[in-house]
């Protein structure tokens, strides 16, 4: 459900930290206190993005790479350097509450409600604070609450709840508004594979049903590719690549995996196979007397295919795309992609 | 998502919905835990100027003497008393948990949202000050039942309402210099120990240990100048017939300026704060 309406604008974005240097040896350390020196740390550096109204977009990045700073800068929690960003039209640093009513945050880190009080208590003051319809509130509390299954740990103290429940209820606090921009850093880290996939279906249909804008920040691959249609990939402060997934593979010259099994048991080394591989540019990874995987370009998967096929007795094949993470290390290998952005 | 895009909240009637649930949060806050509602909300405060009530007993009992400058025995415990019950309303410098929410990243949640941060602070300070009206008139109840003979009591209705005013106005100056102490979070990593400081000259200026009437001769003409004065030794001091309707219409008139001063001072720390603040991590 994208629309070309452009919610986040940002032109050669950059934020630069300034520390304090800790020096080493007592005499040195005493010195600091008469004289300082600070230094300076480039966490963005001229980051172009648009995204449009709509768009579920993943971004990558090592630690440090830059994504939580580009969150709070486009969020308006901490003020850029230099450049532009903007969020539906404003200067995210100065947003007023018009625009404050239209996003919202979730950070896996950071709870962002009250951890002395259940939630529902929580969610009557973000109610207040955003002036929600009761009626509306109630059917929103309920209907999210349901989709994520913590309906009947709405009362309890928020301490008390395990951590999979506790960010189900941070979410379903930044759902209460209705909000149209949502930005969440690491929403899934900690948690165990239900609790991830619960919270990553919740997200592609509130996407999909309401158009929300949703800008992913995570470790986790599978979080990017299940939910997000666009990647951002940063390191050490720029933006390595920004497009979807088809696009990184193409750039990358990204490989297929073909996995054959066997109608019969191999005998000796297939050494026929490996040179089938060869001659496509690529190679045989993995041997067992009824199994052999390949890794091949992926223009190359198919000729190769063909000809294992009247080479060997096939019982069953699947290609399969690379996986996310192989690219991303590729990518942070590289440290640019030739034509990236 | 409904499409349209969603009016801002904003008008006083917004804000006044915003401070009533706040206060409402506050209230279930302070009574998420018994043991935390006893010792932060009931007892705390008291200690100091029943201490106070020992030592001059034990001034008056070693030295013989029948009086320290124009306070006998009586007089000093009964100020005290008064001191003790009314010190209950001044806003504790821990009541606030500002700067650890600066130091860890937490205040991050407020700054998404259309809000003023300042209407979640103030909700601490109304929820404080109404249930601390509640305890303070039990307390002094409780008192008067328990020992009526040496219980003081004031002179008046009107002597009530004034010190009221008085004490609830400078609690409110002690709570924006409080939030200022907690904004400098933003710079140092010290606050914890600013502000047991504070507590200590600002108790000193209430007359927490002793009324003015006992100080030096250049406190005697300085201190009235400053809003700790008005907030505590003047309130008791008109409780007890010491001081008169002219004396509450100045300290009214300090303490209105010393709010005005530090609400702006409040806003300006604030304000130059947040262009530091990095949220905790990169």
């Amino acid at each position: 459900m994208t629309t070309t309406s452009p919610l986040i604008h940002c032109r050669r974005l950059g934020k630069t930290y300034r520390t304090l240097r800790r020096r080493e040896g007592v005499l040195r350390l005493l010195g600091g206190l008469v004289k300082r020196e600070h230094v300076e740390h480039a966490a963005l550096v001229d980051a172009d993005l648009d995204i449009l109204q709509g768009e579920m977009v993943g971004l990558i990045g090592a630690n440090g790479a830059g994504k939580t700073t580009l969150v709070k800068i486009l969020a308006g929690i901490i003020p850029k350097t230099h450049g532009t960003a903007e969020v539906f039209g404003r200067d995210c640093f100065d947003l007023r509450d018009a625009e404050k009513t239209r996003l919202s945050l979730v950070m896996g880190q950071r709870s962002q409600l009250w951890w002395d009080i259940p939630p529902l208590d929580s969610f009557r003051l973000l109610r207040a604070i955003y002036d929600v319809d009761h009626d509306v509130f109630e059917r929103r509390v309920a209907e999210h609450a349901e989709r994520l299954g913590v309906a009947d740990r709405l009362e309890v103290q928020l301490r008390q709840l395990s951590l999979g429940q506790r960010m189900k209820m941070e979410i379903i606090g930044a759902f209460l508004h209705d909000p149209e921009l949502v930005f969440l850093d690491e929403p899934t880290i900690g948690l165990d594979l239900v609790s991830q996939e619960t919270i990553r279906r919740f997200l592609r249909d509130l996407n999909r049903e309401r158009g929300v804008t949703i800008l992913l920040t995570s470790h986790d691959m599978a979080d990017i590719e299940q939910t997000c249609e666009r990647l951002l990939i940063l390191d050490g402060g720029k933006l390595l690549f920004d497009g979807d997934l088809p696009d990184l593979q193409r750039r990358l010259v990204g490989k297929r995996r073909v996995e054959l099994h066997l109608e019969d048991e191999l005998v000796g080394e297939p050494t026929d196979a490996a040179e089938v591989a060869r001659k496509h540019d690529g190679e045989l990874v993995e041997v067992s007397p009824r199994r052999l995987v390949f890794l091949v370009p992926t223009a190359r998967s198919q000729a190769l295919v063909r000809e294992l096929f009247d080479l060997l007795a096939v019982k069953d094949l699947s290609v399969e795309r690379q996986p996310l993470e192989d690219l991303v290390r590729e990518v942070f290998r590289r440290g640019q992609l030739e034509d990236a952005p | 998502m409904s499409g349209a895009v969603a009016a801002a909240p904003g008008g006083l009637r917004h804000h006044w919905r915003i401070l009533r649930s706040a206060v409402a949060y506050e209230y279930k806050k302070a009574a998420a835990f018994k043991a935390g509602f006893i010792v932060r909300e009931l007892i705390h405060g008291i200690e100091r100027p029943i201490i106070m009530i020992f030592v001059y007993k034990a001034i008056f009992v070693s030295s013989g003497a029948a009086a320290i400058g124009t306070y006998g025995e009586a007089d000093l415990i009964a100020y005290m008393l008064l001191g003790a019950t009314l010190w209950k309303l001044v806003f504790p410098e821990r009541g606030l948990d500002l700067a650890e929410q600066i130091f860890e990243g937490f205040i991050t949640k407020f700054l998404i949202m259309p809000l003023r941060f300042f209407l979640m602070m103030l909700g601490r300070f109304v929820q404080y000050s109404s249930l601390q009206l509640l305890i303070a008139s039990t307390f002094w109840l409780l008192g008067l039942l328990i020992a009526p003979a040496i219980w003081p009591r004031p002179v008046s209705a009107v002597a009530v309402a004034q010190a009221l005013t008085l004490v609830l106005l400078g609690s409110y100056c002690y709570f924006l210099l409080i939030v200022v102490l907690n904004t400098m979070a933003f710079w140092l990593d010290v606050v914890w120990t600013l502000l047991v400081m504070v507590r200590f000259i600002v108790g000193f200026c209430a007359g927490q240990l002793l009324p003015l009437a006992l100080m030096p001769g250049f406190l005697k003409t300085t201190l009235p100048w400053f809003f700790p004065y008005w907030m505590l030794c003047a309130p008791v001091e008109i409780l007890l017939g010491r001081l008169g309707g002219a004396d509450f219409q100045r300290g009214l008139l300090t303490l209105i300026a010393w709010t005005l001063a530090l609400q702006l001072l409040a806003a300006a720390t604030w304000r130059r704060g947040l262009r530091r603040y990095t949220g905790v991590g990169q």
